[in-house]
């Protein structure tokens, strides 16, 4: 082969490739940018509260 | 959830089938005769390229409608034709590409102006513009209406590149596959390898226009968010 078509391969899918891995990489920021939804007040993350689940009774 | 986990078989299927119709491209298939120096492996990239540009601004034009029929209308519709018209116009880059670099060894130039070859240019420029006219700045509502119709515009070149082969007789070969006669140029190795070209390359193209689709989602939420936050910010400044 002459190298041209190798060349056309490595184009097409680094290209596409690269395309790929930036809209994973936008993708991410723009989750990390948004505000996360509000916490329901007085809860801790995990707790039981926080997971809708009825507290232990003592 | 269950959509990512849905979406990452489709992304990983997508990278399997990338990678073997490469490797049974380049390594495994015979070259035809005719073909100078195997240029003919191009045979498994480029018209699967090229079908799904078709797919992608098929898609942008169905939405573009569901947006303008009044009953349909939704933000969402918008996002999908956007989003279908990006990938779109990345396969039909890689289509003229590739299809210049198969001229090049067959038939000495890079470039020749052919009916197929500058309707697909023409195609590109088109849909190059309605991503452009997307980005010109204005209310969501407005910039949305005035995309739609931009792509309906667009679209009237599709038709044309895709019947151009079988309308003009030219420096292009004619189609590989006869759709109107159900009849395949290739056979054996050669047409498995195209086949799992076109799946890989389709289901390629739904991996893509997903995470397109989603970045528009979060883009919007964040604009939502943020006109949200100016407003209180100015609404407590008049009440102070």
């Amino acid at each position: 082969m002459s190298g041209y078509i190798e060349a056309g391969y490595v184009i097409a899918l680094g290209s596409l490739g690269s395309y790929a891995l930036s809209l994973l990489r936008r993708e991410r920021a723009a989750r990390r940018g948004l505000p996360h939804p509000p916490r329901r007040a007085g809860t801790v993350p995990g707790s039981p509260a926080a997971r809708d689940e009825p507290a232990e009774q003592p | 959830m269950r959509a990512d986990r849905t979406l990452r078989a489709l992304g990983v299927a997508a990278l399997v089938g990338m990678v073997a119709t490469t490797w049974l491209g380049l390594f495994v298939t015979p070259n035809a005769v005719g073909f100078a120096d195997g240029t003919v492996r191009l045979l498994y990239i480029h018209p699967p390229l090229a079908w799904v540009m078709f797919i992608a601004y098929g898609m942008a034009t169905l939405s573009s409608l569901l947006y303008l029929w009044p009953r349909t209308r939704h933000r969402r519709f918008d996002r999908l034709a956007g989003a279908s018209a990006e990938v779109g116009v990345i396969f039909t880059g890689l289509t003229l590409v590739t299809g210049s670099i198969w001229g090049r060894t067959t038939w000495g130039v890079w470039w020749a102006w052919d009916p197929l070859l500058t309707t697909t240019a023409l195609l590109f420029v088109l849909y190059l513009g309605y991503l452009a006219i997307r980005n010109v700045p204005g209310d969501p509502e407005t910039v949305a209406r005035r995309s739609a119709i931009a792509g309906l515009v667009a679209f009237l070149d599709v038709p044309i590149v895709f019947f151009a082969v079988s309308w003009w007789r030219s420096l292009h070969q004619g189609p590989t596959i006869d759709l109107a006669t159900r009849h395949s140029y290739v056979h054996g190795s050669m047409a498995w390898t195209l086949l799992l070209g076109f799946v890989s390359f389709t289901l390629t193209y739904v991996w893509l226009m997903a995470h397109r689709y989603r970045l528009a989602a979060l883009k919007d939420r964040e604009d939502d968010q943020g006109l949200e936050a100016a407003l209180a910010e100015r609404w407590a400044e008049a009440v102070r």
